[in-house]
């Protein structure tokens, strides 16, 4: 897709998936991933279908990833920062987050 | 050129009037589905989804038991309509909770459910009352705050978009005839029989049997025919949040789940006229009275809030009524479109075949609220 | 926690060209306003990221061509004008005219607050018209302006195997910035019809008004003609892959073709931003000339709303420049209405202003909206949110449903998180083709606040503050 970043004046580490990565400061969350190879950022709540940025100027709502501690957020509206831990949104909220779960229908 | 005469025309396409042409086609009748353009004021997309039968009818013990049988019969309905139409519905008849945030919100609703339970006498009106920790087994994730919830088997819900969908469908797979983008303005009895309906001197369909179902548009139209319809806007506003996986297995009166996993917030009223904007105080009444039922559901986003016109009567009842003048005409409104689907399409297509409102019903009838009746009574 | 109730004299949203200039110039004159950006700096799209180029790589400001530069001097007026710039806000509502006063809905660093200002101008720019087609939503496949934005914020340059597809002036010019970075796209998939006479004879009305844009124009277009293996004719495109994009399929002159590769860029024009004004309740028409949904503008920028004025690409797709002197323009109307209550409209147009104009009636008709595009096939995903098919929407039309809101209600079709920003149009095309009507016609969504997400918890914690207060 995009030619991989090999060096940066001023790098940012943060991981995804668990996996380490680097970027540069000021560089939003989506050219980070996008600069690092990663190819596939969501799956959609409806199909399950792979998704990736798409408009980045935030109207696309494609780019969704999980950071921890903000929860899910437009990786082309948010800035990278140090050591950021960003993951998959495979559905847009887990259940940890709500805490609402299936109860036993009668 | 004089257009084909339709046994039944209905005006208006919401869901009370899709009801009664989808019954109409399926009793066999030819029957026109009069409805209006994209913008026209849709009271149906501000439907909540309840099949609802816990608390209402205080004050009008007949109210209480319409709603019953409705939500009664809704299997069966559902069940048909997706047979015809090949359509999930998402109908569950699961029971639902009402959720008293206080003691004395509970109090009231509690004293609300005794008072009809005194009215349904023989007949019997089950309720539960859950709080606590068995409260929290069956709704997991109910704020620590909340005074408890009242359980009624009889409640459900459904998607009434779906809803109003696979019956317009229905209603055209079983021949009717669906006829958008006519604001019906004028109906002109015939001199033989039946009525033509007009926009703007043209006309439109011509029936033999009409029932004027228009919601908010009623009001006019059934002055043309004698009838009076004490109807007025109330607001509701809703507000829908993203897709979550996560499961509220029972609808609540202020939260339900659909079947896509979006929550749907609601219940306000405000009389604001004819206004369909949302408003900033009102939302945020919603989102803070949902925030202490569940909440979890802070980290949800908003996906849609919209606002949307109910019909409400001086009593909050449904009036079904049928002009004197006119015989074979109806007028009909109410703000539960989405419980009394089920009867619509049965028992008021009926009277509609029959030509009158049976005696039982006319309790329903406008004539309630007329002041120099209740005078007589005084 | 706010407990004065955040009050400014104008509130421009977007910084941009059209927002800058107009924030600068009320800014000058002693008037306080307040910019709110979504971005994390000011220059909107087309300068995006201009201050840290200058600053961090200024070896690629010549790189990104004279029309990136532009954006230097712009910025440097507005840092110094004294207008307050607030980075990483977004607007998710305007009180409509129901509500007893103006005030924007702003998130900011995960808290929701109401801002109240005497008069808002908008100026949210432009976004790129949708161009759904088989495959659109793989990974891999991305907008032009999307790839351009890595160029310009992140310096991310696509492989070598890029193909891009589509039409539209931008897209000529992102192969020509590629070009200067060393990068030949595999091939340029042209979906542009050959060029009428009608809009040969406009090109040389706008060569005479604007000859330095129309040479820079063609020099893109040479650029892309001579260096890059750049087919025309290009219809029925497909992109195809398992989890991500690996090729892409189209015909030309009744054949098929494929190519490998591992990112497609498409491009179709771009359209107005119009979900903020449309939120807000100001009339919207249908513009034929650009086929898109554009505001009822009035002298420079007034609305159908007094307090509310639009400039730049949302108001009407017209350009940079254009954008600027409408943020020129507009000061004055604002100006007059924050003294007397009412709206003034600055009628005289500069001659500058005449012949950006005649610029973009060329543009319009010479790179018209590609057919494939605005009328996709049966299959072809429309909505990507709720992934809604135009076969399914062509369905209940067919059945009767009369406009997009219905259709909406029907099918889900823009009730996912975009909020139909990427299927709206596309929807009224489609409908209004099914219906056999007007696009005008069949409207539009109606769109409802928060125009941007907001959590259930924001929207609860945000403080009310009343104007009796």
């Amino acid at each position: 897709m995009f030619r991989l970043r090999t060096h940066s004046t001023d790098p940012v580490t943060f991981s995804f998936e668990g996996r380490r990565l680097t970027a540069s400061r000021g560089d939003t969350i989506a050219a980070a991933l996008l600069g690092s190879g990663v190819f596939i950022f969501r799956n959609s709540p409806v199909s399950s279908s792979p998704r990736a940025p798409f408009c980045m100027i935030g109207n696309c709502y494609e780019c969704f990833v999980r950071v921890e501690a903000m929860g899910v957020v437009q990786a082309c509206l948010t800035e990278i920062t140090e050591g950021m831990k960003i993951s998959k949104v495979s559905n847009l909220i887990d259940e940890s987050e709500t805490g609402i779960k299936e109860s036993s229908k009668r | 050129m004089t257009k084909k005469c339709f046994d039944v025309a209905v005006i208006g396409g919401g869901l009370l009037g899709s009801s009664l042409a989808y019954g109409f086609s399926q009793a066999g009748l030819s029957a026109a589905l009069i409805d209006e353009g994209d913008n026209a004021i849709r009271t149906a997309r501000g439907n909540f989804g309840l099949v609802w039968v816990q608390g209402k009818g205080e004050g009008m013990r007949e109210y209480a038991r319409w709603s019953r049988k409705s939500a009664d019969g809704w299997s069966n309905f559902s069940d048909q309509l997706s047979e015809v139409t090949g359509q999930d519905l998402g109908y569950h008849q699961s029971g639902g909770f009402n959720i008293s945030l206080d003691e004395a919100e509970l109090e009231e609703y509690l004293r609300v459910l005794e008072s009809l339970k005194a009215d349904a006498g023989e007949e019997g009106y089950e309720y539960e009352l859950v709080q606590g920790r068995t409260l929290a087994k069956y709704l997991p994730g109910i704020g620590e705050g909340v005074a408890g919830a009242t359980y009624c088997p009889h409640d459900g819900h459904v998607n009434p978009l779906y809803l109003l969908r696979a019956l317009q469908e229905g209603f055209s797979k079983l021949g009717g005839c669906y006829m958008p983008l006519s604001s019906i303005d004028q109906i002109q009895p015939l001199q033989s029989s039946g009525f033509e309906l007009l926009v703007e001197g043209r006309q439109v369909a011509s029936c033999e049997r009409l029932v004027i179902a228009a919601g908010h548009g009623s009001v006019g139209l059934g002055q043309q025919v004698g009838i009076s319809i004490p109807i007025y806007p109330e607001q509701g506003q809703i507000i829908v949040t993203e897709r979550s996986t996560d499961q509220l297995a029972y609808p609540t009166n202020m939260i339900r789940q659909t079947d896509e996993g979006t929550f749907m917030l609601g219940a306000s009223a405000r009389d604001v006229g004819f206004n369909s904007e949302t408003t900033t105080d009102t939302l945020q009444d919603i989102v803070r009275r949902c925030a202490s039922a569940f909440p979890n559901l802070r980290n949800l986003r908003i996906q849609r809030n919209w606002a949307a016109l109910r019909i409400m009567t001086p009593d909050g009842f449904p009036v079904y009524s049928q002009s004197e003048e006119f015989p074979g005409v109806f007028a009909f409104s109410c703000h539960s479109g989405v419980t009394l689907a089920a009867v619509h399409v049965e028992d008021v297509c009926r009277w509609v075949v029959d030509g009158r409102i049976p005696i039982d019903y006319r309790c329903f009838g406008p004539e309630r609220f007329d002041v120099s009746t209740a005078n007589a009574f005084d | 926690m706010i407990t004065q109730r955040p009050m400014c004299d104008v509130a421009v949203i977007g910084a941009g060209p059209a927002g800058l200039t107009a924030a600068s110039e009320l800014a000058e004159s002693g008037r306080d306003v307040v910019v709110l950006d979504e971005q994390g700096a000011p220059g909107g799209q087309i300068y995006k990221g201009v201050e840290k180029v200058v600053a961090d790589r200024p070896q690629d400001i010549g790189l990104l061509g004279k029309e990136y530069v532009a954006g230097k001097a712009l910025t440097r007026r507005f840092r110094q004008s004294g207008a307050q710039y607030h980075p990483g806000v977004s607007v998710w509502q305007i009180t409509s005219d129901q509500e007893p006063e103006l005030a924007l809905g702003l998130l900011q660093n995960g808290s929701a607050q109401m801002l109240h200002p005497k008069h808002v101008i908008l100026a949210t720019g432009a976004m790129e018209r949708p161009t759904p087609f088989k495959g659109w939503t793989l990974p891999g496949v991305m907008t032009v302006g999307a790839a351009q934005t890595l160029l310009k914020s992140s310096r991310l340059l696509p492989e070598d195997d890029v193909v891009l597809v589509g039409t539209g002036p931008l897209l000529y010019l992102y192969a020509a910035q590629l070009a200067s970075f060393g990068i030949r796209p595999q091939a340029i998939l042209d979906t542009r019809p050959s060029m009428s006479w009608r809009a040969a004879r406009l090109g040389l009305s706008a060569l005479t008004a604007c000859p330095k844009t129309m040479l820079a124009g063609m020099k893109w277009l040479w650029n892309a003609r001579v260096r890059v293996n750049m087919v025309r004719g290009v219809h029925s495109l497909k992109a195809q892959g398992e989890d991500h994009l690996s090729s892409v399929s189209y015909e030309t002159r009744g054949r098929r073709h494929e190519l490998s590769t591992s990112l497609l860029l498409t491009h179709d024009g771009v359209i107005p931003n119009t979900w903020l004004s449309m939120s807000a309740g100001i009339r919207h028409h249908f513009d034929s000339a650009q086929s898109c949904w554009v505001p009822d503008i009035h002298g420079a920028g007034s609305t159908s709303r007094d307090c509310i004025s639009i400039i730049g690409d949302g108001a009407r797709i017209g350009g940079a420049a254009v954008a600027a002197l409408q943020g020129e323009r507009v000061a004055y109307e604002v100006e007059a209405y924050l003294r007397t209550q009412h709206r003034a409209m600055v009628t005289t147009e500069s001659r500058a202003l005449r012949r950006q104009r005649q610029l973009r009636r060329f543009l319009d008709c010479a790179f018209p909206p590609t057919a494939d595009f605005q009328l996709p096939a049966d299959e072809t995903i429309v909505c990507r949110c709720e992934e809604v098919s135009a076969g399914e929407i062509r369905q209940v039309a067919a059945r009767g449903c009369m406009g997009p809101n219905q259709g909406k209600a029907f099918t889900r079709c823009g009730m996912g998180p975009c909020m139909g920003r990427k299927c709206a149009l596309t929807v009224s095309q489609v409908m209004a083709d099914a219906r056999g009507v007007s696009v005008g016609e069949i409207g539009h969504y109606r769109i409802r606040s928060p125009i941007r997400p907001i959590t259930v918890g924001q929207l609860a914690d945000m403080a009310l503050v009343s104007g009796e207060d």
